[in-house]
């Protein structure tokens, strides 16, 4: 068998370079819109991705974690009580409004309240032992660098929270929210700030002797029953519902959906004209090999195995493209994620170009009409 | 009028009209045509531009359904096929020589051969085996691994001829397969065409206004405004590189 597809493909290659091309970046503004859009709105599930612990408790339904409200204290028992819960501590959830020493007005911003212990889970990811430690100081603060513009204070400065003044003692990265300003203190400087609101935390975090258990202790630790007091999510399900909230709930969600289909239009226009050009400037072969008997099929499947080979090609380059463009992004302090169904979804889109593109340049070999050759 | 008697005719046809509508102007290319081909011989159709050779070559060869008139082409009632079967019949049983070459620039000579022979799964090796059999026959087994950008025009009609050939068709059409050609070089290709019918018995009819091939056909039909005017054959075919008479 003679490998018109493929020998062709790179005899000329510059005829079809434009197709892969299109092709990669299709593949690259699908995935890195993505990204984007991922990276941004994990923002909103900062106190689940940047705490340690696999099992949350919460006001049942809870949509998005920052809209948590108080939960009986019974729960932290009740999960304490399974063996393979290692750890459990309160987390407090309070809305905040600041007032900063200029006249910035007011901002309104979320006040979390852990625990201060070194090996305590809430932020531990971003917030270290030490720095945690200053938060035993009543009325201290910490809040992320980037903030500090927009509250109007710096380091050992003070401002006014809900009506208490605070005391700013140190800052971190990696706790900038969605829509507000994160603010962490102790429990107890929450609860003071809490101002007539229920005293009682809104979440309980868990960490568990071994991590890979998380999904199955959640099922049980959820109480199924109707009429319930609080749900146990994993902390994976509690970030990716709060991400979805926000991703529905701001339009961005549409946004991307909207986005994708006009790269796929692009993509595919692009794709197509090429290929139906490499069909057009081969036209009379083609004809010639269907005088000599090849089915039309047999031509077809020659184009749609040169579109297949184009789209793998660009899927590589898109690929390589898009590693780029992340990597230089996370180096700006861009923020992009991206997961394993996102890269899929984004291939599955790019080898849908292809198919498509390779399917309008099959319906250009109808013009392969071997009496044209006849004159 | 036929001075030898032969067997059944690989193609006759039988009151052939064709027309061509162009916007409101119908122009009658074929008008109640009829002619009988027979095999192992090589008939040159001549004729002024434009006086239907290609369009008759198109109906005969199963390209071109006709207004009106039948083909029948070993046996076959050609336009009676449907287009699938018809595909078939010239899979199995026709060759073509176009005047352009049509050759894949990506190829080299013997894939340009096998590519229409793999569509008649034959096996690899029996592929190969034809392909190059058929550079041979066309005196082009040293040019077997050259891409059409480095053959002569001469040459790449030849590996047109050997891609057509090398199926072994019964019935071979060649329209023009000389006019983009030097006169050695269209000399070359009318003999090999001419070999092709003598040693595989091949009915082999070649459109052409190109009077110095008259010298190398068996027969010669000379069309005029959609008939044939005159049926000749050549009684003694002129050897290659001999002069017409
Ligand atoms: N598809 C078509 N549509 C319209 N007219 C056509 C078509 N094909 C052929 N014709 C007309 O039919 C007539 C005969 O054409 P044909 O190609 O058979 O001539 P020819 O004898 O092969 O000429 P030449 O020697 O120049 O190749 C011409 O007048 C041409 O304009
Ligand atoms: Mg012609």
């Amino acid at each position: 068998m003679v490998a018109l597809a493929r020998k062709t493909l790179i005899h000329e290659w510059r005829r079809y370079l434009p197709a892969s091309l299109a092709v990669a970046f299709s593949g690259m503004l699908l995935l890195v819109q993505l990204a984007l859009v991922f990276g941004i709105f994990n923002g909103a599930a900062v106190y689940i991705n940047a705490s340690r612990g696999q099992i949350w408790a919460g006001y049942p339904g809870t949509q998005s974690i920052d809209s948590g409200r108080s939960i009986p204290r019974d729960a932290e028992m009740h999960l304490l009580m399974d063996p393979q819960v290692a750890q459990v501590e309160p987390f407090q959830w309070v809305n905040g409004d600041w007032r900063g020493k200029r006249a910035l007005g007011s901002v309104s911003v979320f006040i979390s309240g852990v625990d201060t212990a070194p090996d305590a889970l809430a932020f531990a990811r971003v917030i270290p032992p030490a720095l945690r430690a200053l938060l035993n100081e009543p009325d201290a603060i910490i809040v992320d660098r980037a903030d500090l513009p927009k509250l109007g204070i710096r380091v050992g400065e003070s401002g006014i929270l809900n009506g208490f003044r605070v005391r700013l003692v140190g800052t971190t990265n990696g706790l900038r929210a969605l829509g507000g300003v994160n603010i962490v203190a102790s429990l107890a400087t929450a609860r003071r700030l809490n101002v007539g609101g229920d005293p009682r935390p809104a979440y309980y975090v868990a960490r568990l002797r071994d991590p890979q258990q998380a999904a199955a202790v959640a099922a049980r630790l959820d109480p199924h029953e109707r009429g319930r007091r609080y749900s146990v999510w994993t902390a994976s399900a509690l970030a990716a519902r709060t991400v979805h909230y926000w991703l529905f709930e701001t339009g961005a969600g549409l946004g991307v959906v909207f986005m994708s289909l006009v790269v796929f239009l692009v993509g595919t226009v692009i794709t197509s004209q090429t290929l139906m050009g490499a069909v057009a400037g081969s036209i009379s072969e083609y004809a010639t090999l269907n005088a000599l008997g090849a089915s039309h099929r047999a031509l077809s499947r020659v184009v749609m195995e040169q579109a297949g080979w184009v789209g793998l090609a660009g899927l590589v380059g898109g690929g390589v493209l898009s590693a780029l463009v992340l990597v230089l992004a996370q180096g700006q302090d861009v923020p992009v994620a991206i997961t394993a169904t996102g890269i899929l979804a984004c291939a599955a889109l790019v080898m849908g170009i292809t198919l498509l593109s390779g399917l309008l340049a099959v319906r250009t070999l109808r013009n392969a009409d071997p009496a044209r050759l006849l004159r | 009028m036929s001075a030898t008697m032969s067997p059944a005719p690989a193609i006759s046809a039988r009151d052939l009209a064709k027309s061509f509508t162009v916007g409101k102007v119908s122009t009658r290319v074929l008008e109640g045509l009829s002619v009988e081909l027979a095999g192992g011989e090589l008939t040159l159709l001549s004729g002024p531009s434009g006086c239907g050779k290609s369009t008759l070559l198109a109906i005969l060869s199963g390209l071109e359904r006709p207004d009106r008139g039948s083909v029948a082409a070993l046996g076959e009632p050609v336009w009676e096929l449907n287009r699938k079967e018809l595909q078939r019949f010239r899979l199995h049983h026709i060759g073509f020589v176009f005047q352009g070459f049509n050759l894949f620039p990506a190829l080299n000579s013997v894939e340009q051969v096998e590519l229409p022979l793999s569509y008649l799964d034959l096996g690899a090796a029996e592929t190969r085996r034809r392909a190059e059999a058929a550079l041979e026959e066309v005196g082009l087994g040293h040019r077997r691994k050259l891409r059409p950008a480095e053959l002569s025009g001469g040459e790449k009609q030849r590996v047109a001829i050997a891609r057509a050939l090398a199926k072994r068709p019964q019935l071979l059409f060649a329209d023009e397969p000389t006019s983009a050609l030097d006169s050695v070089s269209g000399q070359t290709v009318i003999d090999i065409l001419h070999r092709a019918a003598r040693q595989h018995g091949t009915m082999v009819l070649c459109a052409s206004h190109d009077p110095r091939l008259i010298a190398h056909a068996d027969r010669v039909l000379r069309m005029e405004d959609g008939r044939v005017l005159a049926d000749e054959h050549t009684l003694h075919p002129a050897a290659a590189g001999e002069p017409a008479a």
